[in-house]
């Protein structure tokens, strides 16, 4: 996490006197307006969160059809986790959908956000245009993108046979269909995201770029030196949440396969982790199993997020990247005589 | 703030030396530039809107239509028959009024809510501001779909089965929106305005209002617009809480159209559309709060 | 923090404790309706003939009480087995889909219709039907409600372009074995390039449904591991369909509404309620589809069921609502309305059933799916097919993966097996 703003409170804690007695009823004294701030948060997550959150751990340990008793059963639940191959080709899945539709989202947005907030005309429109995606029913739209890469019938399909190249099973085969779960994901949320980097681009004062123009920058310096550095804060959120959304992958393969029998599609292709973990307690009625992958799913996330924490908020990126704007800008580095914008 | 960018090479200088055709340079330059991002654009758009065009057309078709082959990408004569039909199945106005006070209740509430937290936790530092913090993003990572049933018996505890309480209150306030807002609050606060509004003798409420608030504008107005997107779209907690058949949400409505052999689809799309126009209205309003220019002369530096 | 470490540690225990009295011994049970005259059933959106539901809504026939009906669009079992967990706004009466086999572990949810004089009515359904609303401890708990006898829907026009007789008799004289529906099937694909069905899942599904034997005994006991088994049968079929390439490998709805439209695949065994679906999504092949008779016979898909939790209010008046409902006279009301299946065989015989011709040109639909009902043998649907569902995905992968069938057949019975260990089952 970076800590570029020296923020208020710290400079006057410096000054207190460092009496066991005094700190210890001061913290609470000095800072009540900002726990107040906070509380409503924690308070609803005691009242409303914390029952269920204990209620699934517990369920975890136990096996449970949703109605009966209750069985407990220790462990039994993680150790058949650990051995059961559906639940690891679901993570495979889940990470390698995540590869295809995140990352490409997330450049896309931002070039977007980018392309938006130049001087053009009927931005409103653009606007709306891209954020219709992340609005419509997402039933609706595995009707819609079903027909689009139909095997036989579909739009894709005529169009390579137009371009003389072969069809594609895009239903029927297990890489197919996660290249169309991805296209549905990216169609959906790049509009949203691209929003979300509007707004901060809005927040970047316009006297920055201005100054930059009269020293001469072009579009790409502005683009690495000023605006990147200064969406870092905002990035690192649409990263994060990114990161958690594909992760949790749930609405698109369940739409498209979630009524037929086999909910994972052909052979398990589309099976995420949160459709599996749905699928054993929805459909199974094991919730016991449900919790325990929902658990495991939690351990995974906490990983993942750390990790792209780490690697959006470090100001000096080495080694390999994920990340492609950090490329970006260590080749910017690199061609360069290295100039950091002091953000504040 | 200050902005440090490097001093630009000797042909630079040159080129500036002899204006007309700098200018044509440039004037061609960003013509083509403009052409380019227009161009750029325009086909973003046009996949971005396309699968919600066949939406617009499926509401105006009949089941037939809809699943015919080859796909019909026209509009259809049937849209008012499609619309007349979900209001005699659904108690459609009824269930639009609900869900727009409810999800106005719960934007109002996580703006205000959430915009508190965020600023504390992005400009002021406290003891513990960081354990919380991480606190707070585990909750954010926390499985949600298990706890129909534990929430379920918590309502019925409390009463409020079939209450549109158990919609509003328990998303009152939500780690999502204090992480985003909070990420504003660091982007486009500056330190030295808080600094300047606690020399002035405001306390934290007051900066709150007076500067955090309006500076995180688009942030806020983004978490409005989709916390009120959200909760119109939430399916399957209002569909277990929501016991009385007149007192529904438009999702739960919706979803009563699915007959258990035969559904009649051109229905079923033409309430998907009623579904999201009031939802392209809201961004529509909301989103003017992108346009302004945020701390633009607040502080010179 | 110690602090919170502890109450986290004893609010789960207590917790625990709530949960393992099944989340009913603490928190009042709270009634659906505040109405004491009024009972609550859940249904969904034309499972129950409207007419009959407005008679209702003012007095159930033979009592004092009226019924108020919601319906429950998706997710109805989650939200019926929400309610029953938290034992709260438990509806007085409700509609189970053929799915019923998920309530027999929980079965003492559901009254024992026996005990409300159920036996005087049994003459009047079905047997095969009667007894998949019975328990494996013999108790009679789901009354019937509508049925699903199958039957081979074909594309006449497509039979004529392939040279193949195609009149319903000849069809079904052609297809009495499954071998022979596959020899059909190679020479539709020959002279026309169609397919039989959708998928061979599909095919793999229907024997099933056909057979008196399925996967699992009363007992709880798996079938499929035997050296001859219905399963086993069905499994081979299913191959030898694939390996002739007479089913379409269409398996997403869009594909299979295209292929259906468009005659690629020119036939379908599935349930009587099908026929509504394919009129609403593709109309304009009015009159060219006929019906045949499937292989060997007939076997029932679907079909719905209505019974009565233990917390309902007026158990009598509840009973009477459901023998109401399904007398002969109201179920064939119903299947003129909204095209419910009867399941009381008298309803055909009352002669006011009215048939929906013009769909299979001069063939008569309720003619041919009464002799279809007949036919059905009576079966076992055991709650653990549930977990049973890898021989379908298998098969599927057989089809659409091209994975090797013997190894996809011994993946779904060591994977079926695994599931039920986990569930108690001595495999």
């Amino acid at each position: 996490m970076t800590v570029t703003n020296p923020a208020i409170g710290s400079a006057r804690a410096a000054e207190e006197p460092s009496t066991t007695e005094r700190r210890s009823r001061n913290p609470f004294k000095r800072f009540w307006p900002q726990y107040v701030a906070v509380a409503p948060f924690y308070i609803l997550f005691l009242v409303f969160g914390m029952f269920p959150l204990i209620f699934s751990i517990w369920l975890s340990f136990n096996d449970w059809d949703g109605m009966g008793q209750m069985k407990f059963v220790g462990l039994a639940q993680y150790r058949f986790l650990i051995t059961d191959s559906r639940f690891w080709l679901a993570v495979g899945n889940t990470f390698l959908i995540w590869i295809m539709s995140t990352i490409p989202m997330l450049f896309l947005a931002l070039v977007i956000a980018f392309l938006l907030h130049t001087n053009i005309r009927a931005k409103g429109f653009y606007r709306v245009a891209f954020f219709i995606p992340n609005v419509t029913s997402a039933v609706a739209m595995a009707i819609v993108f079903g027909s689009i890469f139909s095997n036989s019938f579909g739009i894709i399909n005529s169009f390579l046979n137009w371009l003389h190249l072969s069809q594609v099973p895009w239903l029927s085969n297990p890489w197919g269909i996660k290249v169309v779960i991805a296209v549905m994901v990216i169609w959906r949320w790049t509009g949203y995201n691209s929003i979300i980097y509007l707004a901060g681009l809005q927040a970047v004062s316009t006297e920055l770029y201005e100054a930059a123009r009269v020293d001469g920058a072009n579009n790409w310096h502005i683009f690495s030196r000023i605006t990147i550095p200064m969406l870092r804060p905002v990035i690192l959120f649409t990263v994060i949440t990114s990161t958690v959304g594909g992760l949790s992958l749930f609405t698109e393969p369940q739409v498209l396969f979630g009524n037929t029998s086999n909910i994972g599609g052909p052979a398990d292709g589309g099976l995420t982790i949160v459709l599996y973990q749905y699928y054993q307690a929805f459909n199974q009625f094991d919730f016991g199993y449900g919790a325990a992958i929902a658990w495991a799913l939690f351990i995974i996330a906490v990983v993942f997020a750390i990790i792209n924490w780490r690697l959006v908020s470090e100001r000096e990126v080495d080694g390999q990247k994920v990340f492609k704007v950090s490329r970006k800008q260590r080749a910017a580095h690199a061609s360069a005589e290295p100039t950091e914008v002091a953000a504040k | 703030m200050t902005t440090t960018v490097e001093t630009p090479p000797a042909a630079t200088t040159t080129r500036l030396g002899d204006p007309t055709k700098t200018s044509a340079n440039a004037r061609t330059r960003s013509l083509v530039g403009r052409i380019v991002t227009h161009v750029c654009i325009i086909i973003g758009v046009m996949f971005s809107i396309f699968p919600f065009y066949w939406l617009l057309v499926m509401s105006t078709q009949t089941t037939a239509q809809i699943f015919g082959y080859p796909p019909k990408l026209w509009f259809s004569s049937h849209l008012w028959q499609n619309l007349t039909q979900v209001t005699h199945d659904i108690p459609l106005f009824q269930s639009l009024l609900n869900t727009f006070l409810v999800s106005l209740a719960v934007a109002v509430l996580v703006m205000f809510f959430d915009s508190l937290a965020a600023f504390a936790f992005g400009k002021y530092e406290f003891p513990g501001k960081n354990g919380l913090f991480v606190l707070l993003l585990a909750t954010f990572l926390v499985p949600g779909s298990l706890s129909l049933v534990p929430s379920f018996v918590l309502m019925s505890w409390l009463g409020w089965t079939g209450s549109f309480a158990a919609l509003i209150v328990p998303g009152a306030a939500n780690a999502f929106g204090i992480f985003l807002l909070r990420q504003f609050a660091q982007t486009s606060i500056p330190n030295e305005m808080v600094e300047s509004a606690r020399v002035d003798g405001a306390g934290f409420f007051r900066t709150w209002w007076s500067i955090g608030v309006p500076m995180m504008r688009g942030g806020v107005a983004f978490l409005g617009i989709f916390t009120f997107i959200t909760t119109w779209n939430d399916y399957v907690w209002p569909l277990i809480i929501l016991v009385n058949p007149r007192r529904l949400t438009l999702q739960v409505a919706l979803s009563q159209l699915n007959a258990i052999y035969s559904t009649n689809f051109g229905e079923v799309m033409a309430g998907a559309v009623i579904s999201v126009v009031p939802l392209i209205g809201i961004f529509i309003i909301g989103s003017r709060h992108f346009i302004a220019n945020i701390a633009a002369g607040a502080i010179k530096g | 923090m110690a602090f919170s470490r502890r109450s986290l540690l004893a609010g789960a225990a207590g917790l625990g404790a709530l949960a393992a009295g099944g989340l009913s011994a603490c928190g009042s049970r709270t009634s659906i309706s505040s109405d004491p005259n009024e009972l609550v059933i859940w249904y969904w959106d034309r499972s129950i003939d409207p007419a009959l539901l407005s008679i209702a809504a003012k007095q159930i026939p033979g009592t004092r009480r009226h019924l108020r009906a919601d319906i429950i669009g998706g997710s109805f079992d989650t939200k019926l087995r929400t309610s029953l967990a938290g034992n709260a706004y438990i509806p007085d009466l409700t509609n189970i889909n053929s799915n019923v086999s998920l309530y027999f572990p929980n079965e003492d949810m559901f009254l024992d219709l026996d005990e409300l004089g159920a036996q005087n009515y049994k003459h009047l359904y079905f047997d095969w039907k009667w007894e998949l609303g019975v328990t494996p401890t013999n108790h009679f708990r789901f009354f019937p409600l509508d049925t699903g006898p199958t039957g081979f829907y074909y594309r006449q026009d497509v039979f004529d372009k392939a040279k193949i007789p195609s009149d319903p008799e000849s069809v079904g004289a052609a297809m009495k074995t499954w071998d022979e529906f596959i020899e059909l099937g190679q020479k539709l694909k020959r002279n026309v390039g169609s397919f039989m069905d959708i998928t061979a899942g599909q095919l793999f599904g229907q024997y099933i449904n056909a057979s008196p034997q399925r996967y699992f005994d009363k007992a709880g006991k798996p079938l499929y591991m035997n050296e001859t088994s219905t399963i086993r049968d069905a499994w081979n079929m299913a191959v030898k369909a694939i390996k002739a390439g007479i089913t379409g490998n269409q398996q997403v709805s869009t594909d299979q509404n295209a292929a259906w439209e468009s005659g690629k695949t020119a036939g379908h065994i599935e349930a009587v309620w099908w026929a509504q679906i394919l009129g609403d999504t593709a109309p304009d092949t009015k009159g060219k589809w006929r019906l045949a008779k499937q292989p060997v016979r007939a076997g029932n898909s679907g079909g719905s069921f209505i019974c009565i939790p233990h917390t309902c209010k007026d158990p009598e008046a509840a009973f009477k609502f459901i023998t109401w409902l399904n007398n002969p006279q109201n179920q064939a009301q119903a299947f003129n309305n909204i095209q419910l299946f009867p399941s009381a065989e008298d309803s055909f015989t009352l002669g006011t059933m009215k048939s929906n011709t013009g769909f299979f040109g001069d063939q008569d639909p309720l003619t041919f799916f009464l002799e279809a009902a007949k036919e059905v043998p009576t079966s076992f649907i055991s709650t653990y097919e549930a977990q049973a569902a890898f021989f379908g995905t298998e098969i599927t992968n057989v089809e659409a993966a091209g994975k090797n069938p013997d190894r996809a057949w011994d993946d779904a019975v060591a994977q079926t097996n695994k599931i039920l260990r986990k569930r108690g089952v001595h495999v």
